[in-house]
């Protein structure tokens, strides 16, 4: 089947800077997918560029099978949600909903019928007749979904739209905007910053940094295998813990250089003696018992209660963090003994930073 | 005495001092004169008794003076033509040399800056520029039409019946545009990029743009621009004295420039007060659509 979005080695330059270096993502239709990475990485740059607001300066970018480098937004038949929102501030909700459908030309009875049935959507219904400046942030959220809705278009473009929002608005939005996309059979192309968004959300997750593809696909597969250091650290939180070890004879083990220089067992198959650092999640570590095989030694250095889980971190240069379960009572000086499982120990090397073994 | 001094010092008493000298001064500057404006409007002032406090009743005689007055007729029309064109075309060519300047371009807000430069010559300057450009008989706009081969003959622009107040009003245009686009720069500046954005993800094209999304957003702007322009027009007397001195044979006498003739030329104090007076109602009015439409602005 077609993909409805394919980029193929898509550049863009301005001036100098080279924004996107040679983006290659394909999206099939009903798809989900996050853009996520640090400010300035570019994924903003290349939601903007699907969408037409940036003209790309190399690479192919296909829409419906279509070549699209050329056309202008308006022919591409795609909505996007603006982290502003964008609402026309000089009309009332009906007429924000309906805007396209104006231009389209769809008789007024019709763009009502239509403005009915979006708004029960999203649950605007009484709101139809306020401006913009009336309504609430989430309000506002809200009404930039349904312009986008009432389009039908081929896909739907999202950049960062929760970022306005409150913490608590932010989750149940989160759930929403994908049960929406569900229900529709969308296909949607999300760009956040925030890595727990994209997972939550999406079925393809692609990380970028500086303008390059650190590596795509499903969200666990991103958690469970990053390539490199930068993937493992952006994705999961809180974020794993590196610390620079040097693998021992036989490679079935690394040194590491903080904990005393205790060896965890690793699956990874990384020749003896090499230097390398070892990505180990904070939740992938457990408190054990000083007689479990496999388990070393910590110094508690802080101790973080949330309630549901405690954070502990060792007093090592850089520290170790664990998370813990709710109920655990250590306190700073504490020995504790730690395990994990050697299959869940990364290894990175330490000059490339891609993944070893 | 001493809470008096207090509570002017940091109370109450302070801001009504400020109050009462904001007021002060626009009662006995701006008040006073406008009222005594109305009062010799009617009455009969000349030269020799406009020393004097008091002046002789003259009822509704000023008035009737005016309104049948050959010269009326013509007054009228030419400063409701006067006004018109001046504040259409302004208007039209500041929004469209400020929807230019918009684009952004390399050095936009450089070249946005000069045109200014028109606007802030005094208006007599500008008059003795303009007389150049119009002159009959070395006037580079006549040289211009000649090449063109548009006309065959020079027009004495100027001395003309049927081109003296045209004349003006090019001078006027000239000279106010800047003004309009500025402030219409100002309003197009404060419109959101991404309103743009959105509405071509929509499926708007340029001109749906311009008038979905620009001209409404714009409403409270371009009313305070009409509202100003049109005060401002009705203020111009510089363009008039330095290029036409409303002739000849009072081709482009307008209504501000006849009370000034009526007034200093013919000493006829009354007179002159009636079409001032009559152009102050106007200028009330122009007045409460601006500020109908700066208030629309805030709520915005």
């Amino acid at each position: 089947m077609t993909p409805q979005i394919e980029l193929i080695d898509v550049n863009k330059h301005y001036g100098s800077f080279h924004a996107l270096k040679g983006i290659d993502v394909t999206i099939p239709k009903g798809q989900f997918v996050a853009l996520v990475g640090p400010s300035g990485c570019g994924k903003s740059t290349l939601l903007r560029s699907i969408a037409g607001l940036e003209s790309i300066s190399g690479g192919t970018l296909k829409i419906a099978g279509e070549v699209m480098n050329k056309v202008p937004p308006r022919k591409r038949d795609l909505a996007m949600v603006f982290q502003s929102y964008a609402l026309y501030p000089h009309l009332s909700v009906r007429d924000n909903l309906t805007y396209a459908l104006r231009l389209r030309g769809v008789s007024k009875a019709e763009r009502a019928r239509a403005a009915e049935e979006v708004a029960a959507v999203i649950g605007l219904g009484a709101l139809l007749d306020r401006r913009p400046a009336e309504l609430s942030g989430g309000q506002r959220q809200r009404v930039a979904m349904g312009r986008a809705i009432i389009r039908e278009p081929k896909a739907f473009l999202f950049d960062e739209p929760l970022s306005n929002l409150d913490a608590s608005l932010r989750v149940r939005m989160r759930k929403e905007i994908r049960a929406i996309h569900d229900r529709l059979g969308a296909t949607s192309v999300y760009v956040t910053h925030d890595q727990i968004e994209a997972m939550t959300m999406a079925d393809h997750v692609v990380v970028l940094r500086a303008g390059v593809i650190e590596q795509q696909g499903p969200p666990l597969d991103l958690y469970a295998r990053p390539v490199n250091r930068f993937v493992a650290g952006f994705i999961g939180s809180p974020a794993m813990n590196f610390v620079p070890a040097t693998v021992v004879e036989g490679g079935g083990a690394v040194r590491l250089d903080a904990a005393g220089g205790a060896e965890v067992a690793v699956a990874g198959r990384v020749e003896g003696g090499r230097r390398v650092i070892a990505g180990i999640r904070p939740e992938h570590l457990d408190i054990v018992g000083a007689d479990t095989p496999g388990a070393f030694a910590l110094t508690v250095g802080a101790v973080e209660p949330t309630g549901s889980v405690t954070y502990v971190s060792s007093d090592d240069e850089p520290e170790i963090l664990l998370v813990a379960d709710g109920a655990t009572r250590v306190r700073t000086g504490d020995r504790i003994h730690v395990a994990i499982a050697p299959e869940r120990v990364h290894l990175f090397d330490p000059e490339s930073e891609a993944a070893l073994g | 005495m001493r809470r008096v001094l207090n509570t002017l010092r940091d109370g109450v008493g302070f801001d009504t001092l400020l109050v009462i000298v904001a007021l002060t001064y626009l009662l006995l500057f701006a008040g006073l004169p406008l009222i005594y404006n109305v009062v010799i409007s009617f009455q009969h002032v000349d030269i020799f008794s406009l020393g004097t406090l008091f002046h002789p009743s003259a009822g509704w005689e000023n008035y009737t003076a005016i309104f049948t007055d050959p010269l009326a007729r013509t007054v009228l029309v030419n400063t409701i033509v006067f006004t018109l064109a001046s504040v259409a075309l302004q208007f039209t060519l500041g929004f469209a040399v400020a929807l230019f300047f918009d684009r952004q371009f390399p050095g936009a807000a450089w070249i946005r800056g000069l045109f200014l430069a028109g606007w802030v010559m005094p208006g007599l300057v500008v008059g003795v520029l303009w007389n150049w450009l119009l002159s009959g008989d070395f006037g580079v706009i006549n040289y211009v039409l000649e090449a063109l081969g548009i006309i065959d003959d020079p027009i004495f622009w100027r001395s003309d019946v049927d081109y003296s107040l045209f004349s003006v009003i090019l001078a006027n245009i000239w000279y106010g545009m800047p003004f309009n686009m500025i402030l219409l720069s100002v309003g197009l500046a404060a419109i959101p990029d991404d309103l743009y954005e959105a509405a071509e993800l929509d499926g708007a094209n340029v001109w749906q743009r311009f008038w979905t999304i620009t001209l409404p957003m714009m409403r409270a702007t371009i009313g305070a621009v009409l509202a100003l322009g049109i005060i401002f027009t009705l203020q111009q007397f510089d363009l008039f004295a330095a290029i036409t001195s409303g002739g000849p044979a009072g081709s482009s006498t307008v209504a501000q420039y006849w009370s000034w003739q009526l007034s200093f030329r013919e000493f006829d104090f009354g007179r002159g007060a009636v079409i001032s007076v009559l152009m102050i109602v106007v200028v009330l009015a122009v007045a409460l659509i601006y500020v109908r439409s700066t208030r629309a602005e805030t709520r915005l």
